[in-house]
């Protein structure tokens, strides 16, 4: 069933409401849809369908048709089809009913454009702030077209903290963050803790969020962006950069040359290879295993330098340009890459067998942060996480991308869900990603490696683009624009999704599962905090009161004066 | 069985040897393509704006003076390395160095001024610059001991900053 | 023992477990380091490490501060009070003055000091870190003592130069209670010790370092240099309970060869605790309540004449 069957299934259940349908192609579709039949669409896709779920977003198209935009992104994974089904909405009034009760995991997604855009989520069940602070005033939207990037709202109250929920009774609260020795970025984990054990969590985060998408609407342009793509998180770099190219590639129709695709998917797949094995080190370092995390990076640590070799940077490689990439594979670069991918499988070849019969390291892994498959289908959770709980997705097979469609790879699947099943999986794919990488550095043809693109790029196109990221899959969509830049462009990181799942994998588990539990979905909270947030709460009982536990900071503080 | 899977953990790390690398009482050589500090060429560059146009971080000013010199100003404080001037400069006067040995808390290490002498077009009247060193030797003002000549060039008195666009950073010591 | 030699000795005990105990905690992070495939710190880094905490301003962060300094000084007196009971190579300096009871006594008030720690800092995870140690000391102490005991129902005396000189063998027979004794409390020695695997009340990951979270300066330079002192003297406790054999050589060697012993224990408590994940409280209270009951079966094999 490619994209025109699925549109003619649409068509058969919602008729009249359809407005228009693009198909770029046999893998795109872009449904445009009355608003009011936006929702019982979507929960026909949903549920009906079987579609998983990607993002929703929201835009400012008052300049150009007088409306705002809302669009649900949708996948659909065995098809091999990427869905968005977009409702113009009218500017004096942005309203759209809420998804979020048919499709749970859209539950951030629409509190950022409520935040963000100021499109009111009719029925939400959790309208609270996601992404901006508390003491934002009401009434400034920033990706609106009409607020400036640089713009500071008079009212603005830097100094306002957040309002959190009450924990629910009997319960002690444990602040996790935003400074914490575990993670590298700040987040807020407000945990409600029972003696040793989660009784729940409310997640307030958001607070590195650079305002990147507003920048790349107002200010950078379409060549600018890869470069201000990849800094949006600090390990998964590349995968941004080449979704937004690609994203761009497609509703401009440019096809880069060959050469291009295949650099594009061994650069990508060095970036797997580099994060899973800091991954294993991490989670080994979570656990007190620090001899792991040393082992782990001292494997790692030659891609990082083949890496260096070929882009000029260890993890920052700036590859991608509009049609094509900017660093090319020499044939010494390529003796070398083979020598490392030699050396590290053979190293991980003994450190995944020595490893994978530790009992110790399972102790603290087996039957810790489980995820359902219910709850993977309806958290839409991604990439790892989900491989693990035994469905079997993954971007790379299912809507096929650079030059993934001409290697043979398997993809890794587990069948527990919980932390040892992820660990099982990313040291698996390890061995996948070096099978891929040979592949293209046999099969890569000569040629060019960067289209010479004469005409500015059409305005008005829209392009959606999947990435098998690291952490699971990584989502751009782009509507082109005028100025050479793009009018609206959302990044959806896998971790946007993933941590939506954390607080039902945490809940009911002692309180030092839970940072493996975190650790185990590979957050990555840069990518993360380009958007808004969203918290998740459970029901705990309270034995200090929120006054009075700032009242303890707030002395300590005083004393340390 | 456990304890033989840690045994051969620690074996596995024994054999590895030691990886730490003497680094910074050693140098450490970086590859060829390592994109370190750019450097700006002033003989080279003809003040086309490429690289200004270009850079992402939007770090790279031009200003033009007068008539006869333009000012490209690299002023280094949001700059990613990311090469794109490097790349798009049509004269191959930009190139990324190995220097990432960065740090300063003086903003003028890293900055880096050109003062481009351009002469005039004669159809259209707009600068451009003389393609070669000799070309460049003839015009008028270039020559720094020609002070008789140094009185026909206009300096605007925007040049003359009395305080610096971009002030060093100042680190308190306790 | 006059008093001039059991001042002596005792001091001679003390002056070498505290000066010992750095070094230990050098070659402990040397050989970790090894392990890790890296060049690890200098031998001497600890000491360096504990005089800049001593050079470092006093802070008061914590609920109760004068509790704090009293919690540090106190950890750091009762390992070394601790020194002055154990034969160290040469016999005991308190022999003649305390038995094996106030041992037991003293090695709990170095956990109590722990315990103190957290309560005066006041912060979650103090408190959180407290708890985990409380629930460890309640399986932990008991192990000890009842070794210490098994060595006393041989020897049927509480003295300290009887029960500190291998008496757990003193079986007629074959020493089952002695072997038994000596494997609990051999598998037990991380948590004694308070290494990985059995490091759970100073997480980092978990818990911010737990108890010791409000502590800087001085008053962490204590706590740091008790708890290298206490790994010194637990093995020096160990070798003295399991191992005493080369005491009659006579000195200087009996006490060279005592340190020996030590030193590799030391090494042993490296070894593992390089090569280990941290376990959850819950599952080392599960390990160490099955070590406890294979040492009460050592004591019924004691009492019974095995």
């Amino acid at each position: 069933m490619a994209a025109p069957d699925i549109l003619k299934r649409l068509k058969d259940k919602a008729g009249p409401a359809i407005q228009r349908a693009d198909l770029p192609d046999e893998r795109r579709l872009f449904v445009f849809v009355e608003p009011s039949a936006l929702k019982g669409l979507c929960q026909f896709i949903f549920r009906d369908l079987d579609a998983r779920y990607i993002i929703s977003i929201g835009a400012d198209d008052r300049p150009h048709s007088g409306r705002f935009l809302v669009a649900h992104n949708f996948a659909f994974d065995k098809e091999h089809v990427l869905c968005s089904l977009l409702a113009r909405l009218p500017a004096d009034q942005p309203r759209v009913e809420s998804i979020s009760d048919v499709v749970p995991a859209a539950n951030w997604a629409e509190r950022e454009f409520r935040d963000l855009v100021g499109i009111e989520p009719v029925g939400h069940p959790y309208p609270k702030r996601l992404v901006l602070p508390d003491g934002w005033p009401e009434g400034v939207h920033p990706l609106r077209k009409d607020v400036r990037w640089d713009c500071v709202p008079p009212g603005y109250d830097e100094h306002r903290e957040f309002t959190f929920d009450e924990p629910p009774p009997g319960c002690v609260v444990v602040p996790f963050g935003p400074f914490h020795p575990t993670l590298d970025e700040p987040e807020h984990f407000r945990l409600y803790v029972e003696g040793e054990v989660v009784r729940g969590c409310e997640y307030r985060g958001f607070m590195v969020h650079r305002g990147i998408e507003k920048l790349a609407e107002s200010v950078l342009t379409y060549n600018d962006i890869p470069m201000a793509a990849e800094r949006i998180c600090g390990i998964c770099g590349c995968v941004h950069n080449v979704t937004y190219a690609q994203a761009v590639e497609q509703a401009a129709a440019i096809r880069p040359p060959e050469r291009a695709e295949y650099i594009r998917t061994i650069m990508l797949e060095l970036e797997r290879l580099h994060s899973h094995l800091l991954w294993v080190g991490l989670a080994g370092h979570i656990v007190g295993f620090d001899t792991l995390f040393m082992q782990a990076f001292r494997i790692r640590e030659p891609i990082m330098w083949a890496a260096e070799k070929i882009s000029g940077n260890r993890k920052t490689y700036s590859l991608c340009l509009i049609g094509g990439v900017r660093w090319d594979l020499t044939d010494e670069l390529k003796a070398e890459l083979h020598a490392v991918l030699d050396r590290l499988e053979t190293e991980w070849r003994a450190v995944a067998a020595v490893v994978s019969r530790d009992r110790n390291v399972q102790k603290r892994t087996r039957g810790v942060g489980v995820a359902s498959r219910e709850l993977v289908k309806n958290a839409a959770l991604i990439g790892p996480v989900a491989r693990a709980s035994g469905c079997d997705i993954d971007c790379r097979r299912d809507h096929p991308y650079a030059a993934y469609d001409r290697v043979d790879f398997n993809v890794v699947v587990e069948q527990d869900g919980d932390v040892w099943a992820r660990l099982l999986v990313r040291v698996q794919e390890v061995f996948e990603s070096i099978k891929i990488i040979r592949q293209c550095l046999q099969q890569m043809p000569d040629g060019p490696i960067q289209l010479a693109l004469a005409d500015e790029l059409p305005a008005d196109r829209l392009g959606l683009s999947s990435v098998e990221a690291p952490r699971g899959e990584c989502h751009h969509f782009v509507l082109t624009g005028e100025q050479n830049r793009p009018r609206r462009w959302r990044v959806r990181a896998p971790t946007y999704q993933n941590l939506q799942g954390v607080p039902a994998m945490i809940k009911d588990q002692q309180l030092a599962d839970m940072t493996i539990s975190l650790g185990s979905i590979d957050p990555c909270f840069s990518c993360t905090d380009r958007l808004e947030t969203i918290d998740l709460r459970s029901g705990v009982t309270r034995v200090y009161s929120q006054a009075e536990l700032l009242k303890l900071v707030r002395t300590r503080q005083a004393n340390q004066r | 069985m456990t304890l033989m899977s840690k045994l051969r953990e620690a074996l596995l790390g024994l054999r590895a040897g030691r990886v730490t690398l003497p680094y910074p009482l050693a140098a450490r050589p970086v590859p060829a393509r390592f994109r370190g500090r750019p450097i700006f060429d002033p003989v080279k560059c003809t003040g086309c704006g490429g690289c200004a146009n270009n850079c992402p971080a939007r770090e790279i000013l031009l200003f033009d003076l007068c008539q006869e010199i333009r000012i490209l100003h690299y002023l280094g404080r949001r700059c990613t390395y990311c090469g794109r001037c490097a790349d798009v400069c049509p004269e191959k006067a930009i190139t990324m160095s190995h220097e990432f040995e960065n740090a300063t808390n003086s903003i003028g290490d890293i900055q880096q001024r050109l003062e481009l002498f351009m002469s005039t077009c004669q159809r259209c009247g707009r600068c451009f610059k003389e393609p070669t060193p000799l070309e460049q030797l003839k015009l008028k003002g270039y020559r720094d001991d020609d002070l008789q000549n140094e009185l026909w060039v206009f300096r605007s008195q925007a040049y003359r900053e009395k305080e610096p666009a971009v002030r060093d950073v100042e680190i308190e010591l306790d | 023992m006059n008093l001039l030699a059991t001042i002596a000795l005792g001091l001679l005990n003390a002056a070498t477990v505290l000066l010992a105990a750095p070094l230990g905690e050098g070659l402990l992070r040397k050989l970790t380091a090894r392990i890790q495939s890296r060049q690890g710190p200098p031998l001497l880094q600890p000491y360096y490490d504990l005089l800049k905490l001593l050079c470092k301003e006093d802070l008061e962060a914590g609920q109760v501060p004068s509790m704090q300094r009293f919690a540090a000084c106190l950890a750091f007196a009762a390992v070394v009070a601790v020194a002055w009971l154990v034969p160290m190579g040469a016999p005991a300096p308190l022999n003649a003055h305390a038995d094996v009871v106030l041992l037991i006594y003293l090695l709990s008030l170095c956990s109590i000091s722990t315990l103190l720690a957290g309560l005066a800092a006041g912060s979650t995870f103090s408190l959180l870190g407290i708890s985990r140690e409380m629930m460890a000391m309640v399986a932990l102490e008991p192990l000890l003592a009842v070794a210490l005991v098994v060595g006393a129902v041989h020897e049927k005396s509480l003295r300290l130069e009887a029960v500190l000189s291998g008496s757990v063998y003193g079986a007629a027979g074959f020493p089952w209670s002695g072997l038994l004794t000596l494997l609990a409390v051999l598998l037990a020695f991380q948590a004694f010790v308070q290494r990985a695997p059995f490091d759970m009340a100073e997480a980092e990951t978990e818990l911010m370092e737990g108890p010791l979270l409000e502590y800087s300066g001085p008053k962490l330079a204590l706590f740091k240099y008790a708890r290298q002192a206490k790994l010194m003297v637990y093995c020096a406790l160990f070798v003295a309970l399991f191992a005493p054999w080369g005491l009659g050589l006579g000195q200087p060697l009996a006490w060279l060869w005592f340190w020996a012993k030590v030193g590799v224990l030391v090494l042993l408590v490296t070894a593992i605790a390089a090569t280990h994940a941290r376990y959850r409280i819950d599952q080392a209270l599960r390990y160490l309540g099955g070590l406890l009951g294979v040492a009460l079966a050592a004591l019924v094999l004691a009492t019974f004449g095995y």
